[in-house]
Order: structure tokens, then C-alpha cells, then sequence
């Protein structure tokens, strides 16, 4: 009997139409796993076709880098192979005269941002469906969404107008009350709100879409069944709605939680400014001057690579502190 | 007869052959604002590529497309891609390249060229011989002070010439109205993003002739903690609580200079020598019909002049690939602008657009404004222009630069001291605002001194204690 042959019979025995003693029936499981996996690529090979770019995305900017990350412990030469040199670059970065100053802002401004800029989002999509009236809604979320749109070079801008002290349209409210002007961009008290106030102002709009999607999901009937039960608006939010989108904000926290070493390039290097750079001066901020704009490459990856190292653990830990406490996490 | 005809057709259709079959050179280019979507480059190119050609050097020039936004960072991953053109311009970050022998020492070549040589600037020839990777045949780009001509009648004041006067005149202009705006609230200076641009005036007057400076042990020491720069700091403190310099300069750009300048909500600001003083008088006679600039020479104190010029290097520039497999015919492109010929092309623009020849006489037209030089301005001494291409004012700004010329003696830092150069910097100019803006108190100078140290500005020290004689 030739393999097909055999196949062919393993398949009918196992699918139950061919009785077990028949000759050739004997049950070949591999042939069977093959014969399945070659219909499965087949029904499937479409979709893998269109997966096909997305992995290779992945592959290419997220895995590669990964390897490449090994610059991190060589000279890099353009011509010939790298010298490996070890840890030298990662005694460079921890020896630096504002390393330790640099990771704190880093640490400072990702934990504002988790503590004050993560829960407004939430609130806002609350709000939004409280909203009764369908068009109000509507105006509201599409004026909320707009600064998302906004590049941080014009909303850097914007702030720097609205702050300035002769002419900001802040100091002016705040001078009604009999305040003095302040120079919020140049006050290294006030730089670190106004970095946490503004991306709050970009993104709490746009980012509420998530929480507002994981809101419609919610099955009507918990409501009606709340109201039955006696419970007014805000026990619905308390009892229902928030339990119900717990699971995004969970897998958003985590997600939030790993990217916390990443404080915010685009808007930092925007806001930024001689009078208060020591304060908002983060590790990609860093990694810029000294790597890209310096030239010192190895010196850049070690920095991004030790960002990455911390961004993973605190990924890993927060995924299993989360699964302990509510059963959820990202895998 | 009919042999020797034979063999010479035969000879001349060969050579014809020959000619036919040579291709010219090509060479890749690489610089900022230089692009092959804008008309006015391909055409520059073009003409550039016949005229040598004419003269015997068939070249293709290639230009090698990257977007001026972010350029030096793009410029620095096409280089670590391996894709290497033959001519780079570099606007920073040349110097991890130079390190590894990726550029020629462009000295030799020049050596042996006909023009370039002698088309160089004083401060090229310092700066190549410190620093040999990098050319740029440019006027050094020192800053002069400027402010309306007009304005300065309506203070009734001479121009300053001492601290004293200086001081004198930006308290006549921040007590003027010429944003008209009803409030006298004019301030007399801004410098955008930083105190740099007021160094550029200040500096000497204050006895900050240099970057490193001796003390009085004769030991060197940055001119940062010198006992001169507390005194400038200190004056600057004043400019600021008295409201002549203007209070939101850390955060103005300089398109926000230009615009307080131009609405008259600023007096004084300071321009690049030449073509950038030319181009504020240029968008000032738009925005004030008539209104004519003047030049302002910089306050004699202790000392006088405009602040030293840094001649360890070119800090932008075109470098010679050393990977290049045509490098006498980029050297020969670099001569060939450096000729009469390519000055002509490259600082009068185009005949009928950008000027006219009337039988020799030269007129420039409007389009001159959106003209630039893609590589060289060679020295007075070796080429003129047929007419002036600069305003009064602006050629008086080169004129300043060349009488105020000092080299200085920073020098190129080694990379391992990438890390504390950065840190030091960035100490310098927080404190720098905290002086200024009096969030900090001038008795605190002795504090700042220890923190520059901390911040790096040790390790410097005793690096430039090494360097310097």
C-alpha cells in the first residue's frame, strides 16, 4: 500500500467510516495532523496572505532591533565589525554627571502622567455616556477628539501663547483674581504640570474611544435590571458600567505600565527649554542629544536598551500583580 | 590612396566611437536645501555639469534627496546604512564619521587646486588645519546688532558705542511705543532661546575674550566660572528686572525674534553677518514701507569686538567621502565653484531672473531675494560680484565680522567626553536663566561654580589643562 493510500485509510478510520480492521486502516496519526494542517493553510491562506505585511512589520522594526540591540555593547565602525567592549557604554551612561537626574525626571513625569493623566480618560467616557442628548454628545466627543490631531510642535505653541506672562490668556484669568503674572513655562515647580496638563488635554479625548467602545458592550439588560432593583445613575456607574469595562482598564493600565519609561519624546523635546530642562529632561530627550545628535550610537542603544530592560519588567510585574488581584492580564 | 583613406575613416570612426561610448563621472551629492524637486537646483546643476564639461571634465552630479527638516539625523542613518555619496554636507555630527576615516583631509587637495585655495577664509584655514574633514567656504557667521534707522533718530542718541550708552539706549527704546500700541512697552533686546546671542555682543566688553581663559594663578579655567562672566551675568540680570530685555526670550524662537522686531515690540536684535541681516532689512522694508536698518558696533568695556570666533572646526560643512572612487573630479567640482565662472553661477543666480546684463551693466532683480549660494562664497580677495549683491547695511555686517575677527581657542572634544560636555551645557544655561531672571541672587556665584564642576565641567577642565599651552 503506497503512503496515500495509507493516509487516505488512517483518515477514514479516524473520522469513523472505514471499520477499524479493515486492511490499511491502522491509525496514523501524523499523516493526519499533516492532512488537517494542508486544509487549515488552505481554508485559511487568505487571511494569512493579509497577516503576511503585519508580521513582517513586526520582524522587521521590533524583533530585528532586538537583535541589533547587541550594539549596545560594542563600538560601533562603519567599516568592518563592531569592536565588543561590554559593559563600557553602560559605565559611560550610569557614570554621566546627569544620568540619575535624567532617570528620575523620567520616573517623575511617566508617574504623573499613570497617576493624574490615565483615570481622566475613563471619567470623560463616564460622562459622555450620561449624555442624553445624542447631538450634544456627538459636539462634545468630536471637540474632545480634536487636539489628538494636533502635532505637539503647534500644541507646544498653543501653551506657550496661552501661558506667557504678558500676554497668556492664563494670566489674564488668574490677574482677575488679583494674582501676579507667573512664567509657568520657565517655573521649574509649574513645567512638569504643564507637561501632565497637556497631554492630558491631547489625548483624554481621544483615548476615551476605548473605554466609551467597552461601554456600549455592555449588555442593556444589567441596567434595566439595576433600575428594577432601585439603583439611580450613580449606582449604574458604580455597580455596572465600571465593573464592566474593569477589564480594559486593566489591560490598558498594563499596557500604560510598560510603557512608563517612555515619558514622552515629542512633547518634552517641544516644551522644553534652557530655563527648565533639568526638570523635564527625560532619557529619550537624553538619548537624543548624546546618541543621534552627538553621534555616539553604542552610547544611545545602551541607554534605549536599559529603558527597555526596566519597561519589560515593569510590564511583567504589573501583568502578574494584575492576574493575582482581578484574574485579568494581557496573556 | 584608397588604403590610407580607408584606414583613416576607419581611425576616425573609431575615435568617434570612443567619444561616444565615454560616460561622464558620476558624482553624488548630498546637502541641505539641495533637492531635486526644486527648478532652480536641477538648473543649477545643469549648467554647472556643461561648463565643466565644456572645460573637460564630463561629471554627473546626482543629488541625493533628503529633507532639510530633521536632516542632520537623517543624514547620520543613511551614512550607517552604508549608502555613502561622494560630497556630504553635515550641519553636526561629523565628527563620529571623521573619527572612524570615513572623509578625506581636504588640505592636500586644495593644495593642488587652482582657485579653491584661494578662495578660502581666514578662519577656513585655522579651522583645517584643527580640524581638516570639514570645508565650508563661507563668511565666518559672526552676529551683529542692528535696529531701525528710524528709531534711532527718534531716540536723539548717537549710535552707543560704550556699556554705557547701550544701557542709555534700551532705556530710551523700552520707553517708547513703536508697536504703537498705545503702552510704552517696547523692549530694547531679545536674544531667542538663549543668552547666545548676547554673548555675541557682550561677551568682550565683559573681558570674556575666550573660551578657555588663564586665572590668576595663570591656570586655565572655563570662561564659564570666570569671575568676567558673573560680571556679564550680572548685567544681564539687570537688563532683565528692568525690563530692557525681553522677559520671554527663553521661550521665543527666532521666528518670534524676527516678528517682535518687525511689529516694533523689540529695538535691538542681532543677525548673522551678510545674507541673514540682509533678509531682516529685506522683511522690514515689507513690513514698514521705507524703514532702513543700521548697524551698531559692539559696546567697548573691558575689551570690545564681537565674541570670539570658534576655529576648531567648521561646525557645518562638506566633507570629502574617503570611500569615493571619483574624488579629483569632486575636488575639480569644488575648484570649478570656487572659479569666476562657477561664482558667477553660484552667487548672481540665474541671467534674466535673477539679474540682468545690460552690456556689462549688471542689475539685480527681486528674484535675487530667493536666491542662494548651494556651496561657496569665495573670499573678496579672489572673486567680486559685478554688483553689490548685499544692502549697505549688510555688507557693513561682514565688514564688522572681518575688523572684529579673533579666533578663539575651544577645541574638538574627544567622544568620551560626549557625556560631560552635554552635562555642563545644560547646567550652564539653567543657571544661565536663573541669574538672569533673578530667580537666583548674583551671591550665589560661588554655588554655580561648584555645580559646573559637578556637572562635568571638572573632568573638562582638566582635559583643556592638557590641551591648551
Amino acid at each position: 500500500m503506497s503512503l496515500d493510500e495509507k493516509s487516505v485509510a488512517a483518515v477514514a478510520s479516524r473520522f469513523g467510516n472505514v471499520p477499524k480492521d479493515a486492511p490499511g486502516a491502522e491509525f496514523d496519526e501524523r499523516a493526519v495532523r499533516r492532512m488537517q494542517r494542508g486544509v487549515k493553510v488552505r481554508t485559511w491562506l487568505p487571511y494569512y496572505l493579509m497577516l503576511a505585511p503585519g508580521v513582517l512589520y513586526f520582524l522587521v522594526f521590533h524583533y530585528y532591533p532586538i537583535y541589533l540591540a547587541k550594539l549596545a555593547f560594542e563600538d560601533f565602525r562603519i567599516f568592518g565589525d563592531n569592536l565588543w567592549v561590554g559593559l563600557k557604554h553602560f559605565g559611560v551612561l550610569f557614570g554621566s554627571p546627569v544620568f540619575y537626574q535624567v532617570l528620575a525626571n523620567t520616573l517623575i513625569i511617566s508617574g504623573m502622567k499613570i497617576l493624574f493623566v490615565f483615570p481622566v480618560p475613563i471619567v470623560v467616557a463616564l460622562f459622555i455616556n450620561e449624555v442624553r442628548n445624542s447631538n450634544l454628545r456627538r459636539f462634545i466627543q468630536s471637540a474632545i477628539y480634536l487636539p489628538h490631531f494636533l502635532s505637539w510642535v503647534v500644541i507646544a505653541g498653543i501653551f506657550i501663547a496661552a501661558l506667557s506672562p504678558s500676554s497668556g490668556v492664563v494670566n489674564e484669568i488668574t490677574g482677575w483674581f488679583g494674582l501676579a503674572p507667573k512664567g509657568f513655562m520657565t517655573d521649574s515647580g509649574s513645567i512638569r504640570w504643564v507637561v501632565v496638563f497637556s497631554e492630558m488635554w491631547r489625548s483624554a479625548g481621544w483615548d476615551s474611544l476605548l473605554y466609551f467602545a467597552a461601554i456600549m458592550a455592555i449588555d442593556p439588560q444589567l441596567y434595566d435590571a439595576a433600575e428594577m432593583d432601585g439603583a439611580n445613575r450613580w449606582h449604574k456607574i458604580w455597580h455596572v458600567t465600571l465593573p464592566g469595562i474593569a477589564p480594559t482598564i486593566a489591560t490598558l493600565f498594563i499596557l500604560n505600565v510598560g510603557l512608563f519609561m517612555n515619558a514622552g519624546f515629542d512633547q518634552i523635546i517641544n516644551l522644553s527649554n534652557d530655563a527648565i530642562r533639568d526638570q523635564i529632561d527625560i532619557i529619550d530627550t537624553y538619548v537624543y542629544r548624546i546618541g543621534l545628535q552627538s553621534g555616539q550610537f553604542s552610547l544611545a542603544t545602551a541607554a534605549g536598551l536599559f529603558k527597555g530592560v526596566i519597561g519589560m519588567a515593569l510590564i511583567v510585574a504589573a501583568h502578574t500583580i494584575s492576574k493575582r488581584l482581578t484574574g485579568k492580564g494581557v496573556w | 590612396m584608397l588604403a590610407k583613406t580607408l584606414m583613416a575613416s576607419v581611425a576616425v570612426l573609431a575615435l568617434g566611437a570612443g567619444t561616444a561610448l565615454a560616460q561622464p563621472v558620476t558624482i553624488r551629492v548630498v546637502s541641505k536645501d539641495l533637492v531635486t524637486t526644486n527648478p532652480d537646483d536641477i538648473a543649477h546643476i545643469e549648467r554647472i555639469e556643461e561648463a565643466m564639461a565644456a572645460q573637460g571634465t564630463e561629471i554627473d552630479i546626482e543629488i541625493v534627496d533628503l529633507p532639510s527638516a530633521g536632516y542632520q539625523d537623517k543624514l547620520a542613518l543613511m551614512l550607517l546604512s552604508g549608502d555613502i555619496p561622494d560630497l556630504i554636507y553635515f550641519q553636526g555630527g561629523d565628527e563620529q564619521f571623521a573619527n572612524q576615516g570615513l572623509f578625506e583631509d581636504w588640505r592636500p587637495w586644495i593644495e593642488d587646486t587652482e582657485y579653491l585655495k584661494d578662495a578660502l577664509w581666514p578662519h577656513n584655514g585655522d579651522r583645517l588645519d584643527n580640524y581638516p574633514y570639514l570645508l565650508y567656504v563661507f563668511p565666518a557667521r559672526t552676529k551683529s546688532p542692528v535696529m531701525r534707522e528710524d528709531w534711532l533718530a527718534q531716540t536723539g542718541l548717537e549710535r552707543p558705542q560704550t556699556l554705557e550708552e547701550w544701557t542709555e539706549m534700551m532705556r530710551v527704546l523700552a520707553a517708547s511705543d513703536y508697536d504703537g500700541n498705545g503702552e510704552e512697552d517696547t523692549y530694547g533686546i531679545i536674544a531667542p532661546d538663549n543668552t547666545a546671542e548676547l554673548d555675541a555682543v557682550f561677551n568682550q566688553a565683559f573681558g570674556v575674550a575666550t573660551t578657555w581663559m588663564q586665572n590668576a594663578d595663570g591656570e586655565w579655567i572655563h570662561s564659564r566660572v570666570s569671575d568676567a562672566e558673573r560680571d556679564k551675568l550680572a548685567y544681564y540680570q539687570m537688563l532683565f528686572a528692568e525690563g530692557l530685555l525681553d522677559p520671554e526670550f527663553i521661550t521665543s524662537n527666532w521666528e518670534v525674534k524676527e516678528d517682535k522686531f518687525y511689529t516694533g515690540k523689540v529695538g535691538i536684535v542681532m543677525g548673522t553677518a551678510g545674507t541673514v541681516v540682509d533678509i531682516y532689512r529685506t522683511k522690514m522694508q515689507q513690513v514698514n514701507d521705507g524703514a532702513e536698518l543700521v548697524l551698531l558696533d559692539p559696546p567697548a568695556g573691558v575689551g570690545q569686538g564681537l565674541e570670539a570666533v570658534d576655529v576648531s572646526k567648521e561646525s557645518r560643512g562638506f566633507a570629502l567621502s574617503a570611500l569615493s572612487e571619483n574624488k579629483e573630479e569632486v575636488v575639480a567640482l569644488m575648484d570649478f565653484l570656487a572659479s569666476p565662472e562657477g561664482q558667477m553661477f553660484e552667487r548672481m543666480g540665474f541671467e534674466g531672473e535673477h539679474y540682468t546684463d545690460n552690456g556689462g551693466t549688471y542689475e539685480i532683480t527681486e528674484a535675487m531675494g530667493t536666491w542662494y549660494p548651494r556651496f561657496m562664497i569665495a573670499q573678496p580677495g579672489a572673486w567680486q560680484p559685478p554688483v553689490d549683491l548685499l544692502s549697505p547695511v549688510a555688507q557693513a555686517s561682514l565688514e564688522q565680522g572681518a575688523h572684529y575677527f579673533t579666533p578663539d581657542n575651544a577645541f574638538v572634544w574627544p567622544a568620551e567626553y560626549a557625556a560631560d560636555v552635554d552635562a555642563a551645557e545644560n547646567y550652564y544655561r539653567t543657571s544661565v536663566y536663573r541669574f538672569v531672571s533673578g530667580e537666583w541672587s548674583m551671591d550665589q556665584w560661588d554655588q554655580y561654580v561648584q555645580g559646573w564642576y559637578d556637572a562635568g565641567g571638572q573632568r573638562l577642565t582638566e582635559h583643556a589643562r592638557t590641551v591648551l599651552p
